[in-house]
């Protein structure tokens, strides 16, 4: 890491994808690194991405961490720097400095059932966990993907979703009937309803809205998880990154440094200030 | 080391230490009362009640440029880092409160990932602190929370005023520097100077001063009672105007925004400034949610910050009893009276 931690290094924009349209528009930035730069991060791990001139903006990175050429972020535009960079084109040059933050335990959750919740822009910082899982598909037991967008337009990943198929049980799901829509018509918590997993040897992994995340959990520990067995990644307004401007802190914790990634059972333990 | 020093030669203590850095004293800057620049010459006003404006500006400034960028069209950027390179400061009469506060920022700004920027200032600063003879705001409640009029944490030197002269005690190897370079216009401490030194600070301490619960009682009534709707009540009269958390000297939390100083090429420059936990914006998320949407929540983020999370992270209170955000809060929110209603201690 940089000895000024202020000071981003250099990516250039490699590949764009448009995801979503419309008012909530995401796209998926494929960054490289200038000059030889870069960093390794793990599953969970965050970003502060830089488009110069308009501010700096923390993103959960999402790509997987055994891909080194690059890293990847789904943003969607909702401010000032994420407006800025939806607006950029193929061979433009960014900020990126990081990695921030601790990382999902997917080393200790080998052998265990996954079931992975998402929902809307929440299924990016999971997606290094879901990829790292079907790479090494023998390490773990059942691997389950629930996923919802609020129409069959706001799918995110919606090709690579469909690849997952045959590696993992996928249930897709919009919030309302759609024509030709074969999928899950609902709320993503409604969704895991439908299809109850076993608790037994199991970990789930979710983030949404937190309003999705809060009726997850609640689903969940009704389904007989223990605390232990859920873990979610939280994000709070930051701008340092490294546990002194004091945005993101909840409690003692400072959700760039301790989190973002939390178990239930750990986030019961902090106010609910997220 | 400990000397004595008559009233009379501060001046030419000062003057001496002017040929090799920038000293600074308590004064009117801008019609309020913080530190300025010492003309060579003019008095040092050591006789006065504690600054409106703490000395956290010489480690952490309240407007700070953390790098510069130019982009010409579509080529990478250019980054130029902005770390100060300050010339070498002393400040004389920094009280004891605001010493330990310099402690409180050592530990966010330097402990685990160094703040670059932080560190070159705080590397180039010498602290003179004067004790207080009295507590210098009505609203001073130091000693409630692990210090004194006398405390020397934080500090570089402690001088204590005593009858036509200063006691003047070396705390720091800096410290002893800016004795050496005067060397001459010091007198060696006696037995009865020390005695006397030890009547001014005993005195200092039997001042009445306001209190505040112990550290223990405070962490565990905070702790039983976080989800007090008394928050709400006491915090009620808030206008979020943030004096409290400026006039802080350990209040360390800030912001990053980019200004721009030219748009052809686009120029500009990352800068950082104090931000403010009282303010309504301050934790509001892009996507509009707002995890301290009231004011209750945040000034419960401000004691609580100083009084419980900081004790949980470094085992010290980050308060240090100044009384600042008491005496200038504009509707009379007082961090010791909300802190005994809601901890009920």
């Amino acid at each position: 890491m940089n000895a000024n931690v202020y000071l981003p290094q250099l990516a250039r924009i490699a590949h764009i994808k448009d995801e979503v349209g419309g008012a909530r528009a995401i796209k998926t930035f494929r960054v490289e690194f200038l000059d030889g730069g870069g960093f390794e991060h793990e599953c969970g791990q965050c970003a502060m991405i830089s488009v110069f001139g308009k501010g700096e903006s923390m993103i959960s990175i999402a790509s997987a961490p055994s891909i080194k050429d690059y890293k990847q972020f789904s943003i969607m535009r909702v401010g000032r720097v994420t407006a800025a960079i939806h607006d950029m084109q193929v061979g433009d040059v960014i900020g990126v400095r990081g990695p921030y933050g601790n990382r999902f335990p997917v080393a200790d959750w080998k052998g265990r059932n996954l079931t992975f919740i998402g929902g809307g822009c929440g299924l990016a910082p999971i997606w290094p966990v879901i990829q790292t899982a079907v790479a090494n598909r023998g390490d773990f037991g059942n691997i389950t993907v629930f996923y919802g967008g609020r129409t069959s337009r706001d799918i995110l990943y919606r090709a690579e979703l469909e690849k997952l198929r045959g590696m993992a049980d996928v249930h897709l799901s919009v919030d309302s009937p759609e024509e030709g829509w074969e999928g899950y018509c609902g709320f993503v918590p409604a969704n895991i309803m439908d299809k109850p997993q076993s608790p037994e040897n199991a970990i789930a992994i979710t983030c949404g809205p937190p309003i999705m995340i809060k009726y997850v959990i609640g689903n969940l520990s009704a389904m007989g998880f223990a605390d232990e067995q859920i873990y979610t990644t939280i994000e709070n307004k930051m701008k340092c990154g490294v546990g002194k401007c004091g945005r993101c802190n909840v409690g003692k914790d400072y959700v760039c440094v301790k989190g973002p990634v939390y178990s239930w059972a750990e986030l019961k333990g902090l106010p609910q200030e997220y | 080391m400990e000397a004595i020093l008559q009233k009379d030669r501060l001046g030419q203590w000062v003057a001496q230490l002017s040929t090799r850095a920038r000293v600074f004293a308590p004064a009117f800057v801008d019609d309020v009362w913080g530190y300025g620049p010492v003309e060579t010459g003019a008095e040092v006003p050591l006789d006065h009640g504690n600054t409106t404006r703490p000395p956290k500006n010489f480690v952490f400034p309240q407007r700070e440029v953390l790098y510069r960028f130019r982009v010409q069209d579509r080529h990478a950027p250019q980054i130029t880092p902005t770390v100060p390179e300050p010339e070498p400061a002393v400040v004389f009469g920094v009280r004891p409160c605001d010493g330990r506060a310099m402690v409180r920022n050592d530990k966010v700004f330097t402990c685990g990932v160094v703040d670059p920027y932080y560190q070159a200032r705080r590397d180039k600063v010498v602290f003179v602190g004067l004790a207080c003879s009295a507590p210098p705001s009505p609203n001073c409640f130091c000693q409630s929370v692990g210090g004194s009029p006398h405390s020397e944490d934080g500090l570089d030197v402690l001088m204590t005023e005593l009858e036509g002269r200063y006691h003047v005690k070396t705390l720091t190897a800096r410290g002893l520097e800016l004795l050496d370079a005067a060397r001459s216009l010091f007198d060696d401490a006696g037995a009865a100077d020390a005695g006397e030194v030890e009547r001014a600070h005993a005195a200092a301490r039997a001042y009445p001063q306001r209190t505040l619960a112990s550290q223990e009682q405070v962490v565990d009534g905070l702790k039983r009672n976080f989800d007090s709707p008394k928050w709400a009540e006491l915090a009620r009269a808030c206008i979020g105007c943030g004096a409290c958390t400026y006039l802080c000297p350990s209040c360390h939390c800030f912001d990053i925004n980019d200004e721009i100083t030219g748009t052809s090429p686009l120029a500009g420059e990352r800068v950082r400034t104090w931000d403010n936990c009282q303010f309504p914006d301050f934790t509001m998320h892009s996507s509009g949610h707002n995890p301290r949407d009231d004011t209750g929540s945040r000034l419960r983020q401000r004691v609580a910050h100083k009084l419980l999370y900081f004790v949980e992270n470094h085992g010290i209170q980050q308060c240090t009893g100044c009384g600042r955000c008491i005496t200038h809060c504009p509707v009379g929110i007082d961090i010791v009276r909300v802190t005994h209603e809601v901890a009920e201690v």
